[in-house]
């Protein structure tokens, strides 16, 4: 197995032994993007020559010499940022992100920026000014939004992670579609300097995908500034909870969460206890009226009559509608914040995690995100915040984890989620169910991912 | 009421007073997002919680109770 396709631990340890090249190693992760970019449109730009300059000058570090790519959402010295717009309500201009400062400082070597919804507006990853990227398991479905890129690179194997951010489950639902695993930190554990939102948003974060848990561990102690120490999740008490949001899903991904669950609390010796917080079915909503709203102070008429045809229909639309949002219904919100806030906090009492299905469906077709459940077809937009959106509204950390493959062999996502800094537990416990499964699904590759037969080598063009 | 009377009686009327320009497109396209939201944010009003503020909010943390 090449350098390239092994996990970023690994490729970070191997350099740091000298048994890699990271000269080598980055040369191979461009000639990748060439290969197998054409067809995810994962990464939208690449910089060769500051890429090869930030390997020069790259410090001993976590992440000495190794390639990442990152989101579409911050600045970099030599290229702003276009959250997946031709034109957006904020300006951009090239700078020096925290996220930025995190990589370089720890020698992490930014090989391209990754594709993302159009202002980061879905669940999907359909629309892009870029043209969406892809999903690496089925070409013609979704990748998942907003970090559509971070994810069908990762998933495709053009790097082995990627810095994504999460405003209401923008990491954790292209995790699960791509079949990656993606943590989206505590609220303000994680680098966020330099985001054009920083000022106001009080949901997104930035955070790693990684092809496993460990990488996300090594990504994730780079942008948080601090390690996240391992440990074993021994006697892990996971919740579960009753309701559409483990219920009402496709009975794939019902099974295969289920199943996952068991096998967490077998490897770890824990126990499983359903709980019942207060107010859950009601999060999805507060925390599209809380998300939706923080930059609306940006959004103006005279903006949304000048945009044109230059953002797509749907967002020019719903840039309008969420200017008529009611101030008492995000008030509401709030209120509704602060009570499920304090729900959590007494059901992380009683367990450690909280665990359901990222998603309740398999990724579904580009062309039209619809998903069949048994209460009928629903946009995946609708139903994916059901379950996603409560650890943005809380500022509490989640972790979506591949668990199995669902509908036309497409990835399944188990989510967990924890209490307010337990971001590290999480990792331990994605890495627990990693053991338990030995490895069978974060290991899994994509047909274009899959290594060619040694007649397709030798067949194929140079 | 329904999503779609709510819409009618309030989106077109509130972007005309707002001087916000909108086709039909753009009026199809948010009747969808009205259908989608609007019911449980009616649901959202109804729903029956304690409904106190948390002061000085610090979302990397759990609540403290006050």
């Amino acid at each position: 197995m090449s350098l390239l396709d092994r996990p970023l631990g690994a490729q970070a340890q191997a350099i740091a032994a000298g048994e890699g090249d990271p000269a080598e190693l980055l040369e191979q992760t461009l000639a990748r993007f060439e290969q197998r970019n054409p067809a995810l449109n994962a990464v939208i730009a690449t910089f060769p020559e500051q890429s090869r300059e930030m390997l020069r000058e790259a410090p001993d570090g976590p992440l000495h010499g190794v390639p990442v790519v990152i989101k579409d959402e911050w600045p970099l010295p030599w290229r702003a940022q276009q959250f997946g717009a031709s034109r957006s309500f904020a300006a951009f201009e090239p700078g020096e992100s925290g996220v930025y400062r995190a990589l370089r400082d720890a020698g992490a070597v930014i090989a391209g920026v990754a594709n993302m919804h159009e202002l980061g507006s879905s669940s999907t990853g359909n629309t892009s000014v870029y043209g969406p990227a892809h999903n690496p398991w089925d070409l013609e479905r979704c990748p998942g939004g907003s970090s559509s890129g971070p994810g069908s690179a990762v998933g495709g194997r053009l790097v082995a992670a990627a810095v994504g951010a999460d405003g209401i489950g923008s990491i954790r639902y292209p995790a699960a579609y791509c079949g990656v695993t993606g943590l989206k930190p505590t609220f303000g554990r994680s680098a966020m300097a330099g985001h054009h939102l920083a000022p106001v948003t009080t949901t997104i974060v930035s955070g790693p995908l990684a092809t496993d848990a460990a990488g996300c561990r090594l990504l994730g102690s780079v942008l948080f500034g601090e390690e996240l120490p391992a440990g074993d999740a021994a006697g892990l008490r996971i919740g579960v909870v009753r309701g559409p949001i483990s219920e009402d899903c496709q009975p794939a991904v019902r099974e295969a969460c289920e199943a996952a669950i068991e096998a967490l609390r077998a490897e770890t010796g824990g126990e499983v206890t359903e709980v019942d917080p207060d107010g859950l079915d009601l999060s999805g909503i507060a925390s599209i009226l809380v998300g939706s709203t923080e930059s609306v102070g940006a959004i103006t008429p005279g903006f949304l009559n000048a945009v044109g045809d230059e953002l797509s229909i749907v967002n020019r639309a719903l840039l309008k509608y969420r200017l008529l949002l009611p101030h008492a219904a995000v008030a509401r919100a709030a209120l509704m914040r602060a009570h499920l806030r304090r729900s959590l906090a007494e059901v992380f009492k009683q367990v450690d995690v909280l665990a359901w299905p990222t998603v309740p469906a398999v990724a579904p077709p580009l062309t039209e995100p619809v998903v069949e459940l048994p209460s009928g077809l629903h946009s995946a937009d609708e139903v994916n915040p059901r379950g996603g959106g409560l650890a943005n509204l809380t500022g509490t950390p989640a972790v979506s984890v591949p668990v199995g493959f669902g509908e036309g062999g497409l990835p399944i996502g188990l989510q967990l989620e924890g209490a307010w800094g337990s971001d590290a537990l999480l990792l331990d416990a994605a890495e627990a169910l990693e053991r338990a499964t030995e490895r069978r699904w974060v290991d899994a590759l994509p047909p274009i991912a899959e290594p060619l037969s040694a007649q397709e080598a030798e067949a194929a063009p140079n | 009421m329904e999503a779609s009377e709510s819409f009618e009686s309030f989106v077109p009327a509130a972007l005309a007073s707002l001087g916000v320009e909108a086709d039909e497109t753009d009026l199809a396209v948010m009747a969808g997002a009205h259908a989608l939201y609007w019911p449980a944010i009616v649901e959202l009003f109804e729903a029956n919680f304690a409904a106190l503020p948390e002061p000085g909010q610090d979302l990397s943390r759990a609540p403290v109770d006050e």
